[in-house]
């Protein structure tokens, strides 16, 4: 959890937002493009959920912000799935705004994850 | 362009799925925020964490009422965002009247500020879009 992950994690999901945002401005429909950089989020997630559940044993963690660590976690592999299935459903600007929500929750997500794991 | 259900323009198309989506975050956030309190640490502040699960099961109503999930789902979604707005304003005047009150935050003190005052704009938002979609025909 020390490495460059979660950082690159946050700044993937920021700029996820921020590409669909110029979607949203442009009214242009989801594509490939983008189902193929929220699966790269998706797959660091899943990377930074193993790599928490391999250390969490050697860090100074309380139950209770265990339980908040990987209940963000699993948050975090929930969301960008949610979202993309909730936004395809439909081919309207709001439908593709959704995706915004969901990079935007999938940052605040790393970055509480980050708060939590003790540095 | 604009989908109808019976009459009524449709809660979960166009700029709704933005609002749902939100109140999705915000159901699923309270929810899991109130269950962890509440699991393992209840006894430190009850109530606190028992309106937060309220919140919570506030939020999820709104989500599934707006999302259009479920019998007279409209119904469904005026109950939550009126509940979710007398809450804010209870919980947000209470508590910046006396901090002391509550002991630890629940997503309405102080009016949501700690949740970048979303929790006191989801309401009005949601209110303002069940207005927006009612019948503009008359109804038969």
């Amino acid at each position: 959890m020390d490495g460059p992950l979660p950082l690159a994690l946050l700044v993937g999901s920021l700029l996820f937002a921020a590409v669909v945002l110029v979607y949203v401005v442009l009214d242009r429909t989801p594509d490939w493009g983008l189902l193929g950089l929220a699966a790269l989020l998706e797959a660091a997630t899943l990377v930074l959920l193993v790599v928490a559940a391999v250390q969490v044993g050697d860090v100074d963690l309380s139950g209770g912000a265990v339980v908040t660590l990987f209940g963000y976690l699993v948050a975090g592999l929930v969301l960008l799935p949610l979202g993309f299935v909730w936004s395809l459903a439909e081919r309207s600007r709001g439908a593709t705004a959704v995706l915004l929500v969901a990079g935007l929750a999938q940052a605040f997500v790393v970055v509480r994850v980050m708060q939590v794991w003790p540095s | 362009m604009s989908a109808r259900t019976s009459g009524r323009t449709s809660t979960s198309t166009g700029l709704g799925r933005v609002l749902v989506a939100v109140y999705g975050v915000f159901a699923l956030a309270a929810t899991a925020r109130s269950l962890v309190q509440l699991l393992t640490k209840a006894g430190e502040a009850p109530l606190a964490y028992s309106l937060s699960a309220v919140a919570g099961l506030v939020y999820v109503a709104a989500t599934l009422g707006l999302a259009e999930v479920g019998p007279s789902p409209r119904r469904t979604a005026w109950a939550a965002v009126a509940f979710e707005l007398a809450g804010v304003l209870t919980v947000g005047t209470l508590t910046v009247l006396d901090p002391e009150l509550f002991p630890d935050q629940t997503v309405w003190s102080a009016y949501g500020a700690g949740y970048g005052w979303l929790p006191l704009v989801l309401p009005f938002a949601g209110i303002a879009w069940l207005v927006h979609t009612r019948t503009h025909s008359p109804r038969t």
